[in-house]
């Protein structure tokens, strides 16, 4: 009975987020990786609302057949709760009504088992996409690695042909993903040779400096935060603005 | 033979529960353990866990990413920074995270100054380590506030660490933003370290009567207290404890977690893995579902608590001529102080107090001394149990208390 109620409710949700978006057509960018994927996504729509471009993401990681459409209809969850997804239900259907939607949205991609992101596809069709990293997190749903990476093949293999990937240089299996993608890529990292790379990093009391270097020139920042999915964070944000506004 | 363990007691807690439990009747507001069960979302959380075949090996010693990346989402939201790769630990608890900390910083023979009264368990862990708990007593006419006097005096050479519970047990004080500064400055001048341990900080019952300053920020639509983990250039200085015990209600499952600067995480982690190798995993999902789905629990919780703390308070008022107590704004814990005698007698130590009551009334509550010699003539209890026990245990000692009267 649950089964089937969530099957039910799956669907129903996926469908309407299908139809606000045919409505409303917002540029999507999709961020997908074992890791960081919820500070990616602040980042990029931090970045764009500087820039005063019109954007929403969800600050919950709703990331799942039910999470996504979640997430595009700017809805709250009901998770385990069937009084709690009654309300949900209705303001579903008013969302397909919804004025002044934006016109980016900013989403996570969440794959723990094969088949998640031909799914999440069948949803959506993202104009930027972006893998932040693969590790052995989630393997236990695949039969190995290459399975796992062949789901984030998927998303650089399906995403609009006039589209941007956003690739993780210092990881040598999403690295390789550049030689199947027939779209742009933009590579972020550590490593000499990413397209956007952090050459220094320096940690204070306050927070990091990073200099940054794209088509040979340096640039200095400052993340009030510590840690290096940060500074790829940063990397993601200038690659992105980079890409809808230069 | 056991001089390592010649000088730890049983925490008085756990005396008084085992005590307590010869009684076949006994109503116990003893140990802290909520009367709620763990919600639904997060048993759920688990199930899933346990049916995708992840729990049964070893997480990395500093604990799953997953959860650790909630857990620095939800630091960020209080106003901390922390890098979830090298500055967070998951611990078994909270208790086991405040160990690894102290084993970690000090050597034997080095002093800790603790509040008095604070947590029981305090001293026995500073003892296990081979290190002098030294007490600083609060003040119960500023409702338990700290005197930084008295905590400057205190210090010694041999002092390694300044060590608080904020909102403090067993009085449910909420220290005060400048409080906690000046308390910083000292460990600054001193070069100590801060051991805060936070368990309490999502139960904040009243704005009224707290100095804005006292609240750093509003955290998840409630009142959260100042941390001296949001001030970046303390986070040298600076460990902060945290267990899902309380606001989860998830004291069996036994997981927390500590962060301070990596260059202080990466000794505890030495410790850490030591004494644990990781905490329990299957408890790690538990506290990714509580990071994730029970911010709806959690506050049902701290209204319910509110109204346990309101007829708790409203019951002790009606035994005026045995009790006088601060009002709590946090935690889930009362500590009057028992100003007159029993049965004609002088009166009695905390200790005797406590075990009259368990005798007489069948009611479990623990003596005051258990948290430091400052809280000799009081009791703690524990209103955080079910409304019905709270209320059959304020039944009995009114019963047993009416004779005293006159």
């Amino acid at each position: 009975m649950k089964y089937l109620m969530k099957k039910i409710l799956q669907y129903y949700l996926k469908y309407i987020a299908k139809l606000v978006l045919a409505i409303h057509r917002p540029t999507i960018i999709a961020i997908a990786g074992s890791t960081n994927k919820i500070f990616v996504k602040d980042e990029i729509s931090k970045t764009l609302k500087e820039e005063g471009i019109s954007v929403r993401s969800n600050p919950k990681s709703f990331n799942t057949e039910i999470g996504l459409p979640l997430a595009i209809l700017n809805l709250p969850s009901g998770y385990n709760s069937y009084k709690n997804w009654l309300p949900v239900i209705p303001k579903a259907i008013l969302k397909i009504f919804q004025f002044n939607f934006p016109k980016f949205l900013v989403l996570e991609l969440g794959v723990s088992d094969p088949g998640d992101m031909r799914y999440l596809l069948t949803i959506i069709k993202p104009k930027i996409v972006v893998i932040t990293d693969i590790t052995q997190r989630y393997l236990e749903g695949f039969d190995g690695m290459n399975e796992l990476v062949n789901e984030y093949e998927l998303l650089v293999k399906k995403a609009d042909k006039n589209g941007l990937a956003i690739l993780n240089y210092d990881n040598q299996r999403i690295r390789k993903m550049a030689n199947i993608s027939k779209i742009k890529v933009q590579f972020f990292g550590l490593t000499d040779g990413a397209d956007w790379q952090a050459v220094k990093i320096e940690k204070g009391s306050t927070g990091q400096s990073v200099t940054v270097k794209h088509n040979n020139i340096a640039s200095e920042h400052k993340i009030n935060k510590f840690g290096q999915h940060h500074v790829n964070a940063l990397l993601i944000g200038l690659a992105v603005k980079h890409y809808l506004t230069c | 033979m056991f001089n390592r363990t010649k000088n730890l007691r049983l925490s008085v807690i756990k005396q008084m529960e085992l005590r307590a439990s010869r009684y076949p009747d006994v109503v116990s507001l003893a140990q802290g353990i909520p009367g709620f069960d763990t919600p639904e979302c997060i048993k759920r959380r688990v199930e899933l866990a346990l049916k995708r075949g992840v729990v049964s090996k070893y997480s990395l010693s500093p604990g799953l990413p997953e959860l650790r990346e909630l857990i620095e989402l939800s630091l960020a939201r209080e106003n901390m920074f922390y890098d979830w790769q090298k500055e967070i630990i998951v611990t078994a608890g909270a208790i086991e995270g405040i160990t690894a900390a102290i084993l970690a910083i000090t050597e034997p023979g080095d002093e800790i100054i603790i509040p008095s009264p604070t947590y029981t368990s305090y001293r026995e862990v500073i003892n296990l380590a081979g290190c002098m708990p030294v007490y600083v007593s609060l003040d119960e006419n500023r409702g338990w506030a700290f005197d930084l006097d008295k905590f400057e005096k205190a210090i010694t050479e041999k002092t390694k660490a300044i060590f608080y519970c904020n909102p403090n047990n067993p009085t449910g004080t909420i220290y005060a933003k400048e409080q906690l500064l000046g308390l910083a400055k000292l460990a600054e001048k001193h070069n100590l370290f801060i051991i805060c341990d936070e368990v309490y900080k999502d139960f904040i019952f009243d704005a009224e009567g707290a100095k804005p300053p006292r609240f750093a920020s509003v955290n998840r639509g409630g009142l959260a207290p100042f941390s001296l983990g949001e001030v970046p250039e303390l986070r040298k200085k600076v460990i902060r404890v945290f267990s899902f015990s309380k606001p989860y209600a998830m004291t069996g499952w036994r997981i927390g977690y500590l962060h301070s600067d990596e260059s202080v995480v990466r000794e505890i982690l030495k410790v850490h893995d030591s004494l644990v190798t990781c905490a329990p995993v299957i408890s790690q999902y538990a506290a990714m579902g509580a990071l994730e789905m029970g911010e709806r629990d959690l506050k049902k919780f701290v209204k319910d608590f509110k109204e346990h703390r309101d007829f708790a308070c409203s019951r002790l008022d009606k035994l005026s001529h045995i009790f006088s107590y601060a009002k709590p704004n946090s935690a889930y814990y009362v500590f009057p102080s028992f100003a007159k005698a029993l049965d004609g007698e002088p009166r009695p130590d905390s200790w005797k107090f406590a075990l009259e009551l368990l005798d007489k009334a069948q009611v479990a509550v623990v003596p005051g001394v258990a948290f430091g010699p400052n809280g000799e003539g009081h009791i703690r209890i524990n209103f955080g149990r079910s409304k019905e026990d709270v209320g059959r245990a304020f039944d009995r000692m009114e019963e047993y208390f009416d004779k005293w009267k006159n």
